[in-house]
């Protein structure tokens, strides 16, 4: 498989990379890692006019780190997040994610804005994210703006991005107090899989072994896009956690997510496996609580 | 301690370094000058008739050199086994897959040489696919190839002893169905080659990814018509093949053909998606077989039924279908022994010989349901299979000869490194513990085309020097280590270090080797390698003992020195004239060394000019008269026993190998490291099959799976810790006492990870690969019947 015929630029600055986007609208491609769209191009699903090459650019690779909020860069790669002592530490559900995404030579190249903007449903980035109200920010020429990141998605391959914008960072409020979260993926192998299902779950608590005060449950692989099982939230608001109460908000999970059948596995199994990750995502997320 | 300088030991591999530095020269790195490339049209859809073939856009178009299609390729059939040649170069009446070759291209670039492809238009009229054993069976479906009513590509119906007899005598009756996917072997290395046809000599040299390069030089010399002694095959560097390479490709044909129009260079490759579309990997098996015992555990009966999904062509199918009933006559006594074995035409690619060829499905079914019979005779499993295990000197109902058999050892190898018996019945819930056998050929006893031909030829030669003995043998290194394993056996027979031997391989121009598949290039090539170093050797005795007025039979060669078995002669003129032969150099002896192999070959190339030697092997009269005999039957037979142990997670049917240990006896371990290698590669194949793999179709027959992430083997992370432990039984028909390794050791790896998820789970599962999902279901199958 040959790729097709493509210009290719490598802007050194923000600043560039947003005119040339600006200029090529729909007809190019910003490419960083290339770990999804150069197979797809191969496959001949896509073949844009132009491929623009912003991983050269500085502030793209950032990660910038304070008391009240982490920014990653979108060009930050996947295998830096999962090494990172400072994402372990803070936001631990995102590095789970990372190391489940692909192989290390993947994730070498792989970049967290690349996981965003490809849209996949079964992207391991995305739910942790999500889970922790992650928002994306996007450039353009003319300005910028900040996008919660559950609501940047708008289906399989499709986001709030729009042809002369640039995703350039991601901000993660590191939320006060007691929290935690749990991300698991399940598919047919242990590494360099295609999700099957895929749940992450954020709660916080208003102290330790107290009552839940805001819970955030993302289901992958069971929609056009991530799915929040909003109705599951909810029950867990104002309760404290337990067996029955998880296995309660579990259940309500299966009810509220809309898998179909592939040739990966039934709309049955997936929807009995949202069940079983959410209860296990939730467990994780309150014993992390109850340590911080 | 072994008595052996070279063999048995763990030997760095002779092409470790080239590949390690990346200095190994596969058919990718390779290019020639005025090359040019080769494109495939393949059909693009699953079964139809070609009404009109328009080459004319594709003629035009600017840097295409050559155009071809079935008119220039011609209509000799060829295929693998003369039994069943289906295939032609190109189609010209039907296509019958998603890939079937139609036409090609050469061109000056691989671009030119696609776009130029794409350009040629096909008119078809399309005809119902059948994708499913029962679509092609069923009443008034068309027919694949008209010799074969019913799409019935080929069908076997044997009986050992008698069946019905042996089950009246049976306390225990037990029938399980069982079924297994479509596979891909998923080497690294995609087929390619290049074909260089000289017009002016008229001499063809295809350099090819295959395993068999003597099969490959016969199909190209008989489907383009030119001598044998015209056409050389070259092999170099192969990232594996697994038995998909062990046929010739349509590419192999195709890029001599267009070498041959263009007089130039052509190369050709598949992309991995043509890798599945080319297929030939194992079939799909759906095995039903029936067993008796008696209360005491006693086999008595088997009745064996099996369907094959072949797809399009036959490939190595005629033999698949016959090995799927004839591998389960041993490791076992079993009296009688009934097969009916049916491989169906579908319009899908072909499949064809894949790692343990036709036995590894009915392997294991069958050993899952010798675990349910011992479980209903209150029995161990192990106790089941040691009962009715062969020992060394049996012969089976179909007339297979165990000149060596160290089943036992290796069930108590297994036993002892697991801890069985401490851990069966009494692991924690979820966790498991499973066991199985299997054996396996080490060679097919006859060549796939009937002939007397030697299997298996080598030379070696000396250097005039003395210094390096020349091994040539057109023998396959695929990546299995054979190379090194001839070069030791070289070395050992000689008497000499393996340093100093430098082996040539894989090249029709060095003799007659079959090639790396069922198992047989340690047993054959060895034999030849042994036979053509031991007249090397002699040759070199005889002129010494001349020389020095003793008798040859005083005189030996060991680590490079001449040994005087009685009284040490007075060697010192000989050493005078080796010494004035290289005159100034500085690595000539003192007068108190030993004297060496090195001076004594030069002394011997003084005496009688290059030395060297032919060997030559092939096997004795086999056993077997009947009709399909000479599938299975083999100068020897490997065997292994294997134990998993594993956890499964009840909630979401996911399985986790803990643990894998393997006891093969391979006879004798010539490279210990790379038997070890092939047992650790064997179980990861087997692992794979077991718990991930599968070729899937959409509903029009087109692979929706057909690459590396969406068709999963195993990676690093689903490999658990694996005991690799030798057994050697020392084989009276192999060189040194070896025997095979490559493929047997997969036969244990599939129903001992069914028996240990009916441990850990109380699952029985009947249908390949236990993806979560259908580990789940079982489960939660299990769970409702048990309430209701």
């Amino acid at each position: 498989m040959l790729l097709p015929k493509f210009n290719f630029y490598e802007p050194k600055t923000q600043g560039e990379a947003l005119s040339i986007m600006n200029e090529y609208g729909l007809k190019a491609k910003l490419i960083a890692g290339g770990t999804d769209l150069l197979a797809n191009m191969k496959r001949k699903l896509l073949s844009p006019d132009a491929l623009v090459g912003i991983s050269e650019i500085e502030e793209f690779k950032n990660l910038e780190i304070s008391d009240k909020t982490i920014k990653i860069g979108s060009c930050f790669t996947v295998s830096a997040i999962a090494e990172s002592a400072v994402i372990e530490k803070k936001i631990s559900a995102l590095a789970v994610g990372a190391r489940a995404l692909g192989t290390p030579l993947i994730r070498n190249l792989a970049t967290i804005g690349g996981n965003l903007g490809s849209a996949r449903p079964a992207a391991d980035i995305p739910p942790s994210l999500i889970a922790y109200n992650a928002k994306a920010v996007l450039k353009s020429v003319s300005g910028e703006r900040t996008v919660l990141l559950d609501k940047f998605f708008k289906g399989p391959g499709f986001t709030e991005i729009q042809p002369n914008e640039i995703l350039t960072e991601i901000i993660i409020d590191i939320p006060d107090g007691y929290y935690g979260a749990g991300y698991i993926n399940l598919g047919i192998r242990k590494a360099q899989d295609c999700n099957i299902v895929n749940v992450a779950s954020f709660v916080s608590l208003d102290e330790p072994n107290g009552v839940i005060n805001s819970a955030r449950i993302v289901m992958g692989c069971v929609g056009p896009t991530h799915l929040r099982a909003n109705a599951a939230e909810n029950i867990l608001i104002g309760n404290k956690p337990s067996e029955k109460l998880f296995q309660e908000a579990a259940k309500i999970a299966e009810s509220e997510c809309k898998p179909i059948d592939d040739f990966r596995a039934s709309a049955v199994y997936k929807k009995a496996m949202i069940r079983v990750l959410t209860k296990r995502t939730l467990d994780i997320a309150v014993k992390e609580a109850s340590l911080k | 301690m072994s008595n052996y300088d070279v063999i048995n030991s763990n030997a760095p591999r002779v092409d470790t370094p080239a590949k390690a530095k990346g200095k190994a020269i596969f058919i990718d790195d390779m290019s020639m000058p005025d090359m040019l490339f080769g494109a495939l049209l393949q059909s693009p859809i699953a079964h139809g008739k070609i009404l009109n073939i328009d080459i004319s856009a594709a003629k035009k178009l600017k840097g295409v050199k050559a155009v071809v299609t079935a008119k220039e390729a011609g209509l000799i059939p060829y295929g693998v086994s003369p039994a069943r040649y289906d295939e032609n170069v190109f189609c010209h009446d039907n296509v019958r897959y998603i890939g079937d070759e139609i036409a090609a291209v050469a061109a000056v670039d691989l671009e030119t040489a696609i776009a130029a492809a794409s350009l040629i238009k096909v008119d078809y009229q399309e005809l119902p696919a059948l994708l499913t054993i029962d679509d092609a069976m069923a009443e008034g479906a068309p027919v694949l190839h008209k010799k074969y009513p019913r799409n019935i590509c080929a069908q076997v119906n044997q009986e050992f002893g008698n069946f019905e007899a042996g089950l009246k005598e049976s306390d225990i009756i037990k029938t399980t169905t069982f079924k297994s996917k479509r596979q891909d072997a998923a080497f690294l290395e995609p087929q390619g080659c290049i074909a260089n046809f000289d017009k002016l000599t008229e001499n063809l040299t295809l350099y090819s990814s295959t395993q068999v390069p003597h099969y490959v030089q016969r199909i190209l010399s008989m489907v383009l018509k030119l001598p044998i002694g015209k056409v050389r095959v070259i092999k170099p560097y192969l990232g594996a093949g697994f038995g998909i390479k062990a046929g010739t490709n349509t590419m192999e044909i195709v890029s001599c053909l267009l070498s041959m129009k263009t007089g130039k260079p052509v190369k050709m490759n598949y992309s991995r998606e043509q890798v599945f579309m080319f297929g030939r990997a194992r079939h799909q098996f759906v095995h039903t077989m029936t067993t008796g015992v008696k209360k005491d555990g006693t086999l008595m009966a088997l009745k064996n039924e099996c369907y094959l999904d072949g797809g399009a062509y036959t490939s190595f199918g005629i033999a698949t279908v016959y090995y799927s009933g004839s591998l389960l006559g041993g490791p076992y006594k079993l009296p009688n022994m009934k097969y009916d074995g049916y491989r169906i035409y579908t319009n899908k690619p072909a499949c064809g010989a894949q790692r343990g060829h036709g036995g590894v499905i009915a392997r294991a079914c069958w050993e899952q349901q010798l675990d349910m019979i011992a479980e209903e005779l209150g029995m161990d499993p192990i106790e089941l299979r040691l009962k009715n295990m062969m020992v060394t000197g049996d012969i089976t109902c179909n007339d297979f000869n165990m000149s060596s058999l160290g089943m036992k050892e290796c069930i108590e190898a297994v036993k002892d490194g697991s801890e069985w018996n401490k851990k069966k019945g009494k692991l924690p819930k979820g966790k498991g513990i499973g066991m199985a056998c299997g054996f396996f050929v080490s060679g097919a006893g006859y060549p796939i085309y009937r002939s007397d031909t030697y299997h298996s030829t080598a030379v070696i030669k000396l250097t005039e020097d003395g210094g390096t003995a020349l091994l040539y043998t057109a023998s396959s290194e695929i990546g299995q280590g054979s190379d090194t394993t001839m070069a030791m056996i070289a070395a050992e027979t000689l008497g000499i270090p393996l340093s100093d031997i430098r082996i040539e391989s894989g090249d029709t121009d060095f003799g007659v080797d079959l090639g790396a598949y069922s198992s047989r290039q340690t047993l054959m090539t060895g034999h030849a390698v042994y036979d053509a170093a031991a007249h090397v050797k002699q040759q070199i005795l005889e002129v010494l003992a001349e020389e020095l007025n003793i008798s040859a039979d005083e005189i030996d060669i060991k680590k490079g020195i001449i040994i005087f078995k009685k009284s040490q002669p007075d060697f010192s003129k000989l050493r005078e004239r080796y010494i004035k032969e290289h005159r100034g150099w500085t690595d000539n002896p003192s007068a108190d060394d030993p004297l060496t192999f090195k001076e004594a070959s030069r002394i011997a190339f003084l005496a009688k000019g290059i030395i060297s030697a032919n060997g030559k092997y092939k096997p004795h009269q086999l056993g077997g008269k009947f009709k399909g005999a000479a599938v299975g039957t083999s100068p020897a037979y490997g065997c292994s026993a294997q134990i998993v142990e594993l956890t499964v997670d009840e909630q979401t049917g996911q399985i986790t190998i803990d643990n894998m240990i393997d006891a093969h006896d391979c006879g004798f371990a010539i490279n210990r490291v790379s038997v070890e290698g092939q047992m650790e590669g064997s179980l990861s194949m087997g692992l794979g099959e077991a718990m991930f793999e599968e070729v899937k179709f959409d509903s029009k027959g087109k692979i929706i799976n057909a690459d590396l992430a969406e068709y999963k083997i195993p990676t690093a992370l689903d490999m658990p810790p694996v005991k690799a432990i030798i057994v050697e039984s020392s084989e009276p028909n192999g060189p040194f006492g070896a025997k095979e390794v490559g493929e047997g050791a997969i036969m244990p790896t599939i129903p001992a990870i069914l028996n240990a998820v009916y441990d850990a789970a109380g699952v029985r599962i009947f249908e390949l690969p236990l993806t979560p999902e259908r580990v789940y279901q079982a489960i939660l199958d299990y769970k409702n019947k048990k309430a209701s």
